[in-house]
């Protein structure tokens, strides 16, 4: 990430004179492709590399941390480095334990959000295509559901009632229900498909369970993308329901467990970057892989809601 | 209003939705309208021991002279941080996006990155940014030094919120950029072009053309906007953890005041008295959104 995107950007910085933006802006307009309105090339090429630098510099600077050993960072703690120390990493992997919450969070984010995603097409589906009698009613109430009131304290007690403290399905049961914008997203989506469809299906037989699995699913895909990354941003960055519901710290996934880490070894900011460094690589590659999904699935989402 | 059903059986329908419903009802409706009732009473957050039904004497010890210096703080807090996030972050989102709709080389890259944070989650996002702002030996305070000046950042209580809020901006911009963006690709070219042929200028078509053409947009990005920093919390307890007294949102102290900000000390706490916090935050998101969308709906209405 940080090569095919640091090279660019000091070649973009170090090529715009000062004073271009106002002057160009004006000038440009004749060589432009199609669109009329066109601040400068230039000026928008400085502005999105001061976007960049926001944005890339603190990772950059945590790469550089960790990369340092204890000696280079006590003697400077922000230059950059002069030599590539890897020991903050397996001192970090060793202290830290970060292959279990890994595999915790990545449990707990397939299973609420699939889980989510399932109750968002079995409720919406039905809404959308008005196959219930107070359709606007099922239709208000999945928007309410939006402005519930923050239920920490409920969901808790709930929890330890249906004795599920400290137990993972329970803590998957209560973020699968933060279902958010999903029921929503999925009943404006179903408007799309043609209702045609649904009768061509059971003309030949096919039963409600089978058309809604194996016809609305695959054609649905966009929405449920959306509605499952929708609401595995929110399972992956949650932190509070984690640290109420799931006390036992080999349960904890990876947002509780790196923040018991960074309040364990407080201070030792080598080894804190590396942690984060270790946590952070396998999001920021796979993200490189998904991001075309990740983001337009949000896309698809704004649209349609 | 039953649309004709053609699948042979009702039956299946009836029950998927009845168990999708379920889930909903018993982990999210139940709790969410537990609260309130939960909000009369002495719970505490051990099972087991009677609960006893209190009236309103939680609401009475919200607004008491031991809890109102706290509480108020909390919401003035509270309401800074979701005007200025909400606000600032619109403002900076619309313009990124803006820039970003004009088909740069590499723009899906830079909307990529803008959208990493969302990834990469608050526990990252924390100690990178305690890291920058790390008093002792951080750039910024090398920055400061700079200037002769020096600080405490998350430790000030004067800076403390403002940094939480930029961060907090910081990382919730890619998911209004990508949302504008997505806006802006719906506007149809020729309204630029025949604007331009008019004599528009740039600064003039941003504010008759692409502004009104995103209001749908703009109402979506500062519901969620509020709707989200109002609620939000989990930045600010991994930045400057839940007792700050300089970044004490309404959320953060319903936590602490339920669990004691940590789990291990939860069991003791009177959690009705933090349901009732609940309550007033529920009043208050409730009561701002409802204003800012008849607002935002009349603007769109007239646009």
């Amino acid at each position: 990430m940080s090569t095919d995107l640091s090279t660019p950007l000091p070649t973009r910085r170090s090529t715009h004179p000062r004073l271009a933006p106002a002057k160009t802006a004006p000038s440009s307009k004749p060589t432009q492709r199609r669109r009329g309105p066109r601040p400068g090339r230039i000026a928008g090429y400085v502005l999105i590399a001061v976007v960049m630098v926001l944005y890339l510099f603190p990772l950059l600077f945590l790469l550089n941390t960790a990369l340092k050993s204890n000696a280079e960072f006590n003697a400077d703690p922000v230059g950059v480095l002069t030599s590539i120390n890897l020991g903050n990493f397996a001192a970090a992997w060793v202290k830290g334990n970060f292959g279990a919450y890994i595999l915790n969070s990545v449990l707990y984010t397939a299973a609420a959000a699939g889980l989510g995603t399932l109750v968002s097409l079995l409720l919406g589906f039905p809404v959308g295509r008005g196959y219930f009698r107070r359709t606007k009613l099922w239709n208000l109430i999945f928007v309410l559901m939006l402005f519930l009131p923050n239920a920490l304290i409920t969901q808790f007690q709930l929890v330890r009632t249906l004795g599920l403290y400290d137990n993972r399905l329970g803590y998957i049961l209560i973020m699968a229900a933060g279902v958010g914008v999903g029921p929503i997203l999925m009943t404006g989506f179903v408007k799309s498909l043609p209702k045609e469809l649904d009768e061509a299906a059971a003309l030949d037989g096919i039963g409600y369970w089978r058309y809604l699995f194996t016809f609305v699913l695959p054609l649905a895909r966009p929405a449920v993308a959306t509605i499952f990354i929708l609401q595995a941003i929110g399972v992956w960055n949650d932190i509070i329901l984690a640290t109420i519901l799931l006390p036992d710290q080999s349960k904890s996934p990876l947002t509780l467990g790196l923040f018991a880490f960074q309040g364990t070894y407080t201070s030792q900011w080598g080894l804190l970057s590396a942690a984060t460094l270790i946590v952070a690589a396998p999001l920021v590659i796979a993200y490189i892989f998904l991001q075309r999904y990740l983001v337009g699935g949000v896309i698809g989402g704004a649209v349609k809601g | 209003m039953t649309e004709s059903f053609p699948f042979p059986r009702r039956a299946p329908m009836r029950i998927t939705f009845t168990l999708g419903l379920a889930v909903l009802v018993i982990f999210a409706i139940v709790p969410a309208v537990g609260v309130l009732f939960i909000a009369f009473t002495d719970i505490r957050g051990i099972v087991g021991i009677p609960v006893h039904w209190i009236g309103l004497d939680n609401f009475v010890s919200f607004f008491s002279a031991a809890h109102l210096g706290y509480n108020l703080n909390a919401i003035k807090n509270t309401l800074i941080y979701a005007i200025v996030s909400t606000v600032v972050g619109i403002v900076l989102a619309l313009g990124i996006a803006v820039l970003l709709n004009q088909k740069f080389r590499g723009t899906n890259a830079y909307r990529a990155i803008v959208f990493l944070p969302t990834v990469l989650g608050v526990t990252v996002i924390g100690l990178i940014w305690s890291l920058i702002f790390n008093p002792s030996a951080g750039p910024a305070a090398s920055i400061w030094k700079l200037f002769g000046a020096d600080s405490a950042f998350f430790g000030d209580p004067h800076m403390a919120l403002g940094l939480v809020i930029a961060v907090q901006i910081w990382a919730g911009l890619g998911t209004s950029v990508v949302i504008f963006l997505a806006g802006l690709q719906a506007i149809p070219e020729d309204l630029y072009e025949s604007s331009s042929m008019d004599g528009a200028t740039p600064w003039q078509q941003l504010r008759m053309v692409t502004i009104p053409m995103l209001a749908p947009s703009i109402t979506a990005n500062v519901l969620l906007g509020i709707v989200g920093s109002l609620q939000s919390y989990q930045l600010t307890y991994v930045l400057t953890g839940a007792n700050n007294p300089a970044t004490q949102l309404l959320s953060l102290a319903i936590f602490s005041q339920g669990f004691g900000g940590s789990s291990a000390s939860g069991v003791s706490q009177s959690q009705g008295y933090a349901a009732a916090i609940s309550i007033v935050q529920f009043v208050i998101v409730g009561v701002i959104s409802l204003v800012v969308l008849q607002y935002l709906r009349r603007r769109e209405a007239r646009l």
